[in-house]
């Protein structure tokens, strides 16, 4: 007996998550268990309220909906094509269907036993944690606990990867290593590296076996000095037994082979043994330039950068750095501070350089402190890519006298600052949210007005500005001026449930769409597009959420959006599910993001749906979710209905 | 007729082999007219051979799925393969693309396979494309071993195809193949030309055809066989 036909259902299955996730083996078994079904629309495969059943279901072709049922009427909530799995509710939770399952074009479903699959779930915890996580809130909180957010990107991009750090970039280096055989006149010898420009040789045998090294520094202290003759073979100076290791060798093996035999060049053979074949040589230098993409020797660098130009270079080697972390699925709390690590010191050097070119041209430094706010994405160190620069100056009042002058030198500086900015890949800010601005270059005792006339006046276009200035966060200068500001702020904001009204209010402005269904974006109101701005419609409502309610909560110095929600749901015990959902929500959004925009080299905030995988769109999807249900919290607790 | 009839009265004959007294008596009482088309097993098969000569040419394998209420159990599918010795003729090779031995060695001979066939399928009613021909195979088979012939119902998907496009088969040439139905009924071809990858897509193509005629009121089995066949 074959398996022609069981076959064929593993290869359609084996596309799709989380089927994509299992082993062949395992995927084989259930693929010879499946049921074919062939479905009629307006068929009902399961009825909210229904028993679970004793199958999950997976859409092979045709289309079917997920239908929300209150009182009569229905509302769609998930439309499923091709390789969608649905009905999984019997799998994770031992409650009835919270939907009803509805044909609506001819279907083939495949459909799972439930008990077969669960032994799959608990050896194979990523697709647990992938069904659980593609299940809306309050299920599979067993499964939920595992992991933390993450995109599931496919095995083949893994593997892509694993570039920057390992191995393989100093291999590409010393492919085809220098040899010569043991006979070699060391005067040879040192020709041929000449010639090849490098800074050892490997002696090896007819066989090609390393039998020992010789190093530059060899040719130096022993033939330069006369000690040994040019006319002897080689292996008078060379070092012997040759230290050796594998191909697939971390950094950090090498970096610990090195110091423990205090040797700077290792020889990579084909087994790691001597015994074996040399293919290639890694020395102190490859490993240097392996790891001068390492977070905390780029921060070191910023220090030493002189120009835009130079600071450029280091944010693109971070932006490296920035691919394998999003690849390798490094934890977005990770990520982000790096990232704004680099960043802030980015600014910090590029401040630095401007007030010393200050100086150079004969502009007094003026007696007034300041304090350089990052604002918007920066401000919330959510900056994974560059985007548009936001930020802001406040200088220490100054008697009026002083004002100008004051004011004119830091006009100048923040020009001179958005200009290096600029050099480094921040684009200006089209709506001129910047220190070189005047009207966001201003005095303490200004800025405090400023703030206080947005919140008592809130009109939408204070509202605006408040979304981008309220992520403010000091990054250089006088960080207690940013510090006053806060509690200013705090003070009034109190009994102004009207101003924290607007914010929400203009936090539901956008709320996200309903789901993808083939090669479009699908409104609740059951229009088609083409196109997906995830900034708009899946981030931007959850950083502003997330604004309001921590402003309401009277929380400052927590920027981050995920770390606002981390914090609310510490504070509001009844909402903390919800509040762990949005946080969750809006790491995987950033990291798609990030990982959209390292593709296409742009800022990752619009793409067409057909670019995404099966996985990738469900991943999405699920990020509705808590965002519809936050929208729903601020309704309801702002009573947005009255302001509308 | 009559003799027919008296054979059927005194029951199998006592030197019927097992498997084929067992499949004489699964069709006591299991069908009737009224039974709905839900509740009726339907065995959807294919079997390839090495040419298309009813007397001279051998089956190759035998891919079978049952359908039952609009579902395909996949954990109960036949597929077959034969050990072969006769030498096929050139043409089939082209369509079938198997080489006796070479494809899949099969590990069972002609007469196993169709007796696997016969207790897989019992009294279901046979479906097949252009079913005629594979019953004829089975059938010639059969013969040889035991001097006996299927007596299942049939349904033929070309028949039953151009019942739903009602038209009679000479009137839509070139359109009742099983190539350009799959086209037709958005279904995906691989593993075309493997008795089991023909069986299932056959198995699909048939729940179509089922599920349009069901429209127009075609709701036992009775009802399902009373169309044209050819």
């Amino acid at each position: 007996m074959e398996n022609t036909i069981p076959r064929r259902i593993y290869d359609f299955l084996k596309e799709f998550p989380p089927f994509n996730l299992l082993g062949r083996e395992v995927l084989m078994r259930i693929s010879e268990n499946i049921l074919v079904q062939y479905r009629q629309p307006d068929e009902v495969i399961f009825r909210q309220g229904d028993a679970p059943g004793t199958h999950i279901y997976i859409v092979r072709e045709g289309a079917v909906h997920l239908l929300r049922e209150i009182n009569g009427e229905s509302l769609m909530v998930e439309q499923c094509d091709e390789g969608d799995v649905f009905g999984i509710r019997p799998l994770l939770a031992s409650d009835n269907y919270a939907l009803t399952a509805k044909v609506v074009e001819e279907s083939l479903v495949y459909a799972i036993n439930v008990e077969g699959f669960r032994e799959v779930l608990e050896n194979n915890p990523r697709v647990a944690f992938y069904l659980a996580s593609t299940f809306a809130a309050g299920i599979g909180e067993k499964y939920r606990k595992e992991g933390k957010p993450m995109l599931f990107l496919e095995q083949d991009k893994m593997v892509d990867a694993n570039f920057p750090l390992v191995e393989i970039q100093s291999l590409e280096k010393s492919k085809d290593p220098v040899t010569c055989l043991p006979d070699t006149l060391i005067r040879q010898a040192a020709a041929v590296m000449s010639n090849h420009e490098v800074g050892s040789i490997i002696v090896v045998d007819e066989e090609r076996r390393p039998v020992g090294i010789v190093t530059d520094k060899d040719l130096r202290s022993k033939v330069a000095t006369g000690a040994v003759s040019l006319e002897k073979p080689i292996t008078a100076i060379m070092s012997s037994p040759v230290i050796t290791v594998g191909p697939s060798i971390t950094v950090a093996d090498v970096q610990i082979e090195m110091v423990k035999n205090r040797i700077n060049h290792l020889c990579i053979t084909e087994d790691g043994t001597p015994g074996s074949r040399v293919i290639g040589v890694l020395s102190e230098h490859d490993l240097m330039v392996v790891q001068g993409n390492n977070p905390a020797l780029l921060i070191r660098e910023v220090r030493r950068c002189k120009n835009g130009g130079e600071l450029r270079n280091i944010r693109e080697r971070a932006e490296e750095l920035l691919k394998k972390y999003i690849y390798q699925e490094v934890a977005i709390a990770f990520i982000s501070t790096v990232m704004s690590e680099v960043n802030d010191e980015l600014i910090t050097q590029a401040i630095r350089l401007c007030q010393a070119e200050m100086d150079e041209e004969g502009h007094q430094r003026p007696s007034a402190g300041f304090c350089w706010l990052a604002l918007g994405s920066e401000g919330r160190q959510e900056q994974l890519l560059r985007t548009d620069q936001d930020n802001a100056l406040i200088f220490e009042d100054v008697p009026e006298e002083d004002y100008d002058p004051t004011k004119g030198y830091y006009l100048k500086l923040a020009e001179k600052v958005t200009r290096v900015l600029h050099e480094i890949g921040y684009e200006y800010c089209p709506g001129e949210m910047m220190a070189s601005n005047p009207s966001w270059c201003l005095s303490l005792e200004e800025w405090k007005k400023q703030f206080s006339k947005w919140i008592f006046e809130p009109s939408p276009k204070a509202v605006m500005y408040c979304t981008i200035f309220f992520d403010y966060r000091p990054i250089y200068g006088l960080k207690e001026l940013s510090g006053q500001l806060t509690e200013h702020i705090f003070e009034i904001i109190g009994g102004q449930a009207i101003f924290l009204g607007f914010l929400a209010k203009d936090a539901m402005q956008n709320p996200p769409p309903l789901t993808f269904f083939r090669n479009f974006v699908v409104e609740s109101s059951g229009e088609h597009k083409d196109e997906f701005d995830i900034k708009a419609r899946a981030m931007m409502p959850l950083a502003d959420s997330a604004r309001v309610l921590i402003l309401d909560a009277k929380v400052g110095k927590i920027n981050n959006t995920f770390r606002r929600f981390e914090k609310l749901a510490e504070l509001e015990p009844k909402n903390k599910e919800l509040y762990e959902l949005a946080a969750d929500a809006y790491e995987i959004l950033m990291r798609y993001r990030a990982l959209q925009g390292l593709k296409n080299k742009d800022s990752g905030r619009y793409f067409n749906p057909s670019e995404l995988s099966k996985m990738e769109r469900v991943n999405l999807r699920n990020c509705f979710q808590p965002i519809k249900e936050l929208q729903s919290l601020l309704s309801t607790r702002y009573q947005l209905a009255y302001l509308r | 007729m009559l003799f027919d009839w008296i054979a059927k009265m005194l029951g199998p004959a006592p030197d019927h082999p097992e498997f084929w007294r067992q499949y004489l008596s699964s069709f006591d009482g299991v069908l009737g007219k009224r039974t709905p088309i839900e509740e009726v097993c339907f065995v959807v098969f294919d079997t390839e051979a090495t040419g298309l000569d009813v007397k001279k040419d051998r089956i190759l394998s035998i891919g079978a799925v049952k359908v039952r209420n609009w579902q395909i159990s996949l954990s109960a599918c036949l597929d077959c393969y034969v050990k072969q010795s006769y030498q096929p003729v050139g043409e089939t090779i082209a369509v079938h693309g198997i080489l006796p031995g070479a494809r899949s060695p099969g590990d069972m001979e002609e007469i196993e396979a169709v007796q696997h066939f016969v207790k897989y399928c019992h009294a279901s009613v046979l479906v097949g494309h252009h079913v005629a021909f594979d019953i004829s195979m089975i059938n010639q088979a059969l013969k040889g071993l035991i001097g006996q012939k299927l007596v299942n119902k049939r349904l033929d998907t070309a028949a039953l195809a151009a019942r739903v496009a009602e038209k009679k088969g000479y009137e839509v040439p070139g359109t009742l193949g099983l190539d350009a139905l799959c086209k037709k009924y958005d279904i995906p071809m691989s593993d075309r030309h493997t008795a089991a990858g023909d069986a299932f897509i056959t198995a699909v193509l048939f729940m179509k055809l089922l599920a349009r005629l069901k429209k127009r009121g075609v709701n036992t089995l009775g009802e399902l066989m009373r169309g044209p066949s050819f």
